[in-house]
């Protein structure tokens, strides 16, 4: 039975007209390119993921208006409406019109978008050269430019440009309250996130967590040993707990200061670490470009709407950080193995997102997908297998109390919170799975 | 015809010439190495192990000494290189040197691979001749780094003795002051040490109770020339925190003790650390002053305004060019600012500041009303008469090799790590350093107007070798009656200015070495003061100053016009006081003498305000804990705070004034009703239970119901919480029992919640027998600054009120008002004044409101108005009008030349009003935002601008285009001075106030004969705080009274004579009679009711 599933897809593939191939080997670097400007650009966690949803919208529409087979978009993300163009497919080439539209849509949202300039022409000219016609990759983008121009207009509509028109985060003084953290004491990051409409939620309260352990400075509260266990895990932590909390890391901006210079060093923020896993499964499993894009699609919009739902508990809550608590209440001159992020603490983002993609990724490409994650490699931290994402998951997610930067229930309960948000998106997808399990395990 | 035409050339010829002439004529003169002989220069050598990223004083430069080593009577140079050689130079007259190092002592060139820092002459073993002490720090081992002491031999050779005389310190050394701490006799040594690890923390107060052996400053007490650690019990500061680069010694309380001010680089704050007269100091900078530096380098102490009090100068790195302050990181963290305050880390912000010394332990900075405090990365400041005029001038070394905060090199630095690891090759440092950009800077000659301010006189006086400047020593090396200059630079010759003043006219000079006793021959703490004409100089005998740089002992002394000093009088050490009349111009020596007499203190005189020791009222205002700048963050002050407030009015008609206090958040006021006795019964009024948010901003006390007593408005301000049309931001109406029970009049008042508020005024505006209230909108919440509503409310005569329509309703951010009549028609007018306002006229005539403002003042008066005042202060028997502008000493300046404007529109149409500010930067009007803060602001932004450096030369037509622009609201303001507006018969004439008036914003002003001499006096209070922080903290005012001479003129009254120490944001102010006598009550932000008698 998989088999001939299998075949129909190849055979759809095949069927696919006088198209050129490969296209399947242009997604990853693609998106990896928006990744790359978003690191040189500092995008924080959660507007990453809202650029890697924008930014794969327009090609995941145009691939859901030929296969009828992926759902469209327009059944899935709120309030998103389907282009009603009717592109003549003859005379563009699929593949290229999809991977231009990525380019293109970085760098029309992207802040330093026009780095992608040069990388968009190289990859124009390589298709040039492989034979495409002159008119037909002028027509290939021009329908590129029409998705990408109507899902701009979609992402105007989403309450982003409000931001800075709301009220910043003041720190309290209040004893449990968040407080900006050392090195770089960083004003909060995005307070009013949860005003950002999700692609699949109703709303950002939608998987609101339970509440976090009360607040107390008692040596007997909850709450203290929480704050005792961060401190003893850490300063007990083993290599492989340590080799794991620095994969996890995925901190967009670490400050390390050398006298008057303050440099950040940059890594891929955790949307783009788990952007990344699902191209490396994707890959894996050999899906054809249109399912490959239909996978990055979901898997950004899960990845944008874990943020919200997160950062919504995150100023609710408006926790401390065990790094101001240690340092007031324990030992002054502790510091976590990674650098604490410049939010609160309550639910941990890392738990939340990745709990969530992992759901989805499960259902989309199976469970017990055993995968080899290299992404962090160009970091010096070699590559770690997995058994499954939701394997990964898990480690993402207790990385941060390895890492020393959350508590224990704020792991916990953000992997709820995300297989809660999993579980929802997954019951929309419904009818829409793309491979039945690990292809390498037949 | 011909003839004309030969005229006109010659005289072009001759204009050409005189030019020409003029240009190389300049004061000062570069003096080639070639030509003195002096070839030095600190070589810094990059490598992929030493650079300034690996250790980050890489580039901080070599010291300078100067001193007559052979008592020939020449001041001879000693220079420090980090990595190269020493160099000692041998002064031979007319401007010649030789270097004597080799012959000296080998050793003087310095430890193969250690790391020089500062060097000093100093007599240390107190026989007579100079000794050379070097310091040492860098990344070496502990023995890499042991200080050196070269003992004189008395025959221009040394011997490196430092382990005998137990100066071997292997600290991270700076530099070392000697200076006798305990007035025994003998000079011991401050050791000014650094430390080599950042601590980014800054919840670390623990930290500062440990001691960093290396990095902890350390205190040397001499007994017979063997040096005994003492700072463990000195009271001085060790901690890992402290980054020292500047040391100064100055008896800076005048108390016969010698004091040390110790700058701090980074986050720790400069100490400055008071003679405890018993072998202790303590650090009393939180008090002395309101702010400091935060990348504190050098530092100087001088009195530079001739009142005989010692002043301070200490420098920073805030660029003075537009460019480089877009370009290089600045303050922008309120973050990590509010942790720093909250840490007893005191306000710091970066740039210079000049500290002026008020005589009450009060100092009052005001580089940016001097215009010294944008210097750029700035190392050395001295103080010195360069000019001979009698005003001491101020010089800065200025440079740094690599622009390490450049923020597109820290962007560079995030990229290049990645782009690496992605390359799979190591990063290399080399790589990083190279990146770095370079700027050759300029140095600073700021001359001494005279007035409290200075002016840069780098083309006038050819100080404009650009370089990397770090310490300088000035000196009279050519014995010629003038100061010359030398200044150690990386990779460049030593730069020798030969001082030319000589040779453009008479010097009228002196030069004083003092003679002391003991083992202090050179007078090291010697106070002398100078008389001559009317002026009055004042000197210390302190080598220990600028930045790794020891000075002459001997004081060079300009005397402008006077060919001698009518008197001289020294202060000796043990203070005994020696007097000498008509000293001649020149060269002296003077020697401790038998004619000398104990130094009696100066006198001291009763001030005329006094503090009540024990406060009739316990009133202590809460402030409201909000950064307003998270709600609209391109504003440039905060608005939310506007308490406390204080009133009087009799209010049970008992013939006694109550007192009436309010403004703690969501508090109704206070009422202090004043019992026969003296005492206050205090009760309280609530505000409406349903609401919260509410900041009373003014109150106004007015009969509105005709039973005679007084009845409560309360005009509500605020900003960061509430929204336009806000219940909260309804004014309210108490009416009096006349037992002065306020009930709430709850239908009273028409809706005025359109805008916050900032003043109410009655008046019977419709001479109706009723009195109707003006109340002046403030600013709309969330909308800065778009034009918020005032109100005229009319009354019925029973207390009922409804708005009238007036032409003024939103002439903008009015900040005060009164009515008065001015032309003594018989009709009061309106008053107004505002930020970004005119000062304004309204009269209603028969019901027209008539705009007088055209005819009665002057144009141009758009300002930052925060006061006003009406007093006839010339006795002309019309009224004047005394108006509070934010002064002249902060980074907006602005004039009728070079107008201060602000652009508002929604751009980005996002639903929030960007504002933009621009002001003139050396003549080019540019926006005040930064480039992250303009992305923060508007999105679209981050987009258009891809680098730093595109920023820095954008001008607002780059940001927003013209036709936009052209759509905008537009605001400007062209006077930033306080001033009086001097009735002359119906028609203003402008008038400024003195210097001190324009330190601060003025928020209230008093008018009273404070001075009881029959004419009026002012007394203007102010200060604000709540600033952004590249505006920084606004509070150079300790009260300032002015002294009237009844025609309109004023004059400054010393803080010692005042007894004003007023220290905080002033919101209020009264004059109160109690029990026969007058009192002073004032309002400060977050503190107690301030209560003065006189």
């Amino acid at each position: 039975m998989r088999w001939i599933i299998i075949c129909i897809f190849l055979f759809t593939a095949i069927e696919s007209k006088s198209q050129v191939k490969g296209f399947e080997q242009e997604l990853q670097p693609a998106v990896f390119s928006l990744t790359m400007v978003m690191m040189h650009d500092v995008v924080n966690p959660p507007a990453a993921a809202r650029y890697y949803t924008y930014s794969t919208l327009g090609a995941y529409d145009f691939m859901a208006m030929l296969n009828k087979e992926l759902p469209h978009p327009s059944t899935l993300f709120r309030h998103y409406r389907e282009l009603e163009i009717n592109p003549d497919v003859k005379k563009l080439d699929v593949g290229f019109t999809a991977i231009y539209s990525i380019y293109e849509a970085g760098i029309e949202l992207l802040p330093s978008g026009f780095m992608l300039e040069k990388q968009q022409a190289a990859f124009e000219e390589k298709y040039r050269k492989k034979g495409i016609t002159a008119a037909k990759l002028e027509y290939s983008k021009e329908i590129a430019r029409k998705y990408v121009a109507h899902v701009l207009a979609f992402s105007k509509t989403d309450n982003y440009n409000k931001l800075s028109a709301r009220i910043r985060y003041t720190p309290s003084k209040q004893p449990g309250s968040w407080y900006p953290t050392p090195p770089g004491y960083i004003e909060a990051v995005e307070p009013n996130w949860r005003t950002i409409r999700p692609m699949l939620l109703d709303s950002g309260e939608q998987c609101k967590p339970l509440p976090p352990v009360a607040f107390s400075q008692e040596k007997t509260s909850a709450f203290h040993q929480l704050a005792m266990e961060v401190y003893e895990v850490a300063n007990a932590a083993s290599q492989e707990q340590k080799e794991i909390a620095a994969f996890w890391d995925c901190n967009p901006f670490a400050i390390s200061s050398s006298g008057h210079m303050m440099v950040g060093f940059k890594k891929i923020s955790p949307g783009g670490h788990w952007m990344n896993i699902a191209s490396i499964a994707s890959t894996k499993a050999r899906l054809p470009l249109d399912k490959s894009i239909y996978v990055q699609a979901i898997t950004a919009a899960t990845l944008m709407d874990g943020f919200i739902s997160c950062w919504d508990e995150k100023y609710r809550s408006n926790r401390i950080r065990p790094e101001t608590f240690i340092n007031r209440q324990i030992d002054s001159k502790w510091m976590p193995l990674l650098q604490t992020p410049p939010f609160p603490e309550y639910t941990s983002g890392h738990s939340v997102i990745s709990a969530a993609a992992a759901e989805v990724l499960t259902h989309l490409l199976g469970d017990n997908f055993a995968y080899t994650d290299d992404t962090e490699i160009m970091f010096e931290l070699p590559a770690r297998t997995f058994s499954s994402f939701r394997q990964a998951a898990q480690e993402a997610a207790i990385s941060r109390l390895y890492g020393g930067i959350h508590f224990r229930d704020a792991i916990e309960n953000g992997v709820t919170q995300g297989k809660e948000i999993g579980a929802i998106i997954v019951s929309k997808l419904k009818g829409s799975v793309v491979a039945r399990g690990p292809v390498n395990n037949r | 015809m011909k003839t004309i035409l030969n005229r006109l050339l010659s005289f072009t010829l001759l204009l050409v010439f005189t030019l020409a002439a003029n240009a190389q004529d300049t004061r000062f003169k570069v003096l080639p190495a070639e030509q003195t002989g002096l070839k030095f220069s600190n070589t810094i050598v990059e490598t992929e192990a030493l650079n300034v990223l690996s250790y980050e004083y890489f580039f901080n430069g070599g010291g300078t000494a100067v001193g007559d080593i052979n008592n020939d009577g020449l001041p001879d140079l000693f220079f420090t290189a980090n990595m190269g050689d020493n160099k000692l130079f041998l002064n031979l007259g007319n401007r010649k040197f030789k270097d004597i190092t080799q012959q000296a002592s080998p050793q003087l060139k310095g430890r193969q691979g250690g790391w020089k820092t500062g060097v000093t002459m100093a007599d240390v073993n107190g026989d007579g001749w100079l000794d050379i002490y070097v310091c040492y720090s860098g990344k070496g081992e502990d023995d890499m780094r042991r200080n050196q002491l070269f003992i004189n031999n008395k025959n221009s050779t040394f011997t490196e003795s430092a382990s005998a005389y137990g100066l071997d310190d292997k600290s991270l050394s700076t530099q070392a002051a000697f200076f006798d701490f305990d007035n025994d006799g003998d000079l011991d040594m401050f050791l000014l040490n650094h430390s080599n690890k950042k601590i980014d923390n800054m919840e670390l107060a623990r930290y500062r109770k440990d001691v960093d052996e290396l990095a902890g400053s350390k205190l040397y007490r001499n007994d017979n020339n063997k040096f005994t650690n003492v700072s463990a019990s000195s009271g001085i500061r060790q901690n890992p925190l402290t980054y020292g680069l500047g040391i100064v010694v100055a008896d800076i309380n005048q108390d016969g003790w010698q004091d040390v001010y110790v700058t701090n680089d980074y986050n720790e704050p400069d100490y400055c650390y008071l003679n405890n007269k018993d072998g202790t100091f303590k650090d009393v900078a939180g008090d002395c002053f309101r702010h400091l530096a935060q990348f504190s380098m050098g530092a100087d102490i001088a009195d530079f305004n001739n009142d005989g009090l010692p002043d301070l100068i200490n420098l920073d790195m805030l660029p003075e060019d537009n460019k480089r302050q877009k370009l290089l990181q600045l303050q922008e963290n309120y973050e990590s600012f509010e942790l720093m305050t909250s840490q007893q880390l005191h306000k710091q912000y970066m740039r210079n500041m000049l500290q002026l010394n008020n005589g009450d332990g009060t100092f009052s900075e005001i580089a940016q009303f001097a215009g010294v405090s944008n210097t750029d990365w700035s190392w050395c400041p001295l103080f010195a008469d360069f000019d001979n005029d009698g005003y001491k001038d101020l010089f800065i070394t200025n440079g740094y090799l690599r622009d390490y905060t450049n923020k597109d090199f820290l962007r560079y630095w995030g990229d290049y790590k990645v782009r690496k690891a992605i390359d799979r090759e190591p990063a290399k440092l080399m790589d990083l350093v190279q990146a770095m950009p370079s700027t050759n800077l300029y140095n600073y000659m700021f001359r001494n107007t005279g007035n409290l301010s200075f002016t840069n006189q780098k083309e006038a006086w050819g100080i404009t070798s650009s370089g990397i400047s770090s310490s300088a020593v000035y000196a009279d090396l050519d014995l010629d009656g003038d100061l010359d200059l030398v200044v150690n630079r990386i990779n460049q010759d030593a730069l020798v200015y030969e001082n030319t003043s000589d040779k453009k006219g008479p010097v009228n000079y002196l030069n004083i070495q003092v003679q002391y006793k003991d083992k202090n021959l050179f007078g090291i703490g010697t106070k002398i003061l100078v008389y001559a004409k009317n002026s009055k100089q004042y000197f210390e005998v302190n080598p220990a100053r600028g930045y790794l740089s020891s000075l002459p002992a001997n004081q060079h002394i300009g005397l402008g016009t006077a060919s001698q000093a009518d008197s001289v009088i020294l202060i000796w050490p043990d203070q005994k006081r020696q007097a000498l009349t008509g000293v001649k111009a020149g060269y002296h020596t003077i020697s401790y003498g038998a004619n000398t007499i104990p130094n009696s203190p100066a006198p001291t005189f009763q001030p005329l305000f006094s503090t009540v020791s024990k406060s009739w009222i316990a009133y202590q205002h809460q402030p409201v804990e909000i950064n307003d700048f998270k709600r609209q963050l391109l504003m440039t002050f905060m608005y939310s705070q506007t308490g406390p407030v204080i009133k009087q009015a009799d209010l049970n008609k008992d013939n006694r004034m109550d007192l009436i206090l309010a403004g703690n958040p969501n508090v109704g006021p206070d009422i202090y009703l004043q019992q026969a006795n003296g005492q206050f019964e205090k009760r309280q009024v609530s505000l409406p239970a349903s609401d919260f948010n509410r900041f009373i901003s003014d109150m106004e006390f007015a009969d509105v119901n005709g039973d005679g007593h007084a009845d409560m408005y309360l005009a509500m301000g605020g900003y960061a919480y509430q929204e336009p049309g806000d219940s909260s931001l309804q004014d309210l109406l108490y009416i009096n029992d006349g037992k002065g029970n306020f009930n709430l009049a709850a239908t009273a008042l028409p809706a005025t919640n359109r805008s916050a508020k900032s003043v109410v005024k009655a008046q019977d505006v419709d001479a109706d027998g009723d009195l109707d209230f003006f109340v002046g909108g403030r600013i709309v919440p969330g909308a800065y600054p778009v034009n918020p509503e005032s109100y005229l409310l009319i009354n019925d005569g029973k207390g009922q009120f409804s708005k009238a329509s007036i032409p003024f309703a939103e002439i903008g951010m009015v900040t005060d008002a009164a009515w008065a009549d001015l032309d003594k028609n018989g009709r009061k007018e309106l008053v107004l004044v505002g930020e970004f306002m005119g000062i304004h006229a309204f009269e209603n005539e028969n019901g027209n409101w008539i705009d007088k403002t055209g005819k009665l003042f002057p144009s141009g008066l758009n300002g930052l108005w925060f006061s006003l005042a009406i007093s006839d202060v010339d006795k002309d028997g019309y009224e004047d009008i005394i108006a509070g502008n934010i002064g002249t000493n902060t980074q907006l300046k602005f004039d009728q030349a070079q107008p201060m404007e602000l652009y508002y529109a929604d751009f980005d149409q996002n639903g929030s009003i960007d504002p933009f500010l621009n002001f003139y930067i050396q003549g080019v009007s540019y926006p005040f935002v930064s480039r992250d803060e303009l992305n923060d602001q508007m999105y679209s932004m981050r987009r258009k601008f891809s680098s730093y450096k595109d920023y820095s030369t954008a001008t607002m037509e780059d940001i927003i285009n013209p036709d936009e622009l052209a759509k905008a609201g537009k605001k400007n303001a062209t006077e930033s001075k306080t001033l009086v507006l001097l009735n002359k018969k119906g028609r203003f004439e402008k008038q400024y106030l003195p210097a001190q008036a324009q330190f601060s914003i003025i928020t209230e002003i008093l008018t009273e004969d404070f001075n009881k001499d029959g004419l009026p006096d002012l007394l203007l209070l102010g200060n604000k705080s709540d600033n952004r922080l590249k505006i920084g903290s606004i509070e150079a005012n300790y009260g300032c009274l002015l002294a009237g001479d009844g025609k309109g003129g004023f004059r400054y009254i010393a803080q010692p004579e005042t007894g004003l120490k007023i220290k905080g944001d002033c919101k209020s102010a009264l004059t109160f009679q109690k029990e026969g006598s007058s009192y002073l009550l004032i309002g400060l932000t977050g503190m107690p009711i301030q209560v003065l008698k006189y």
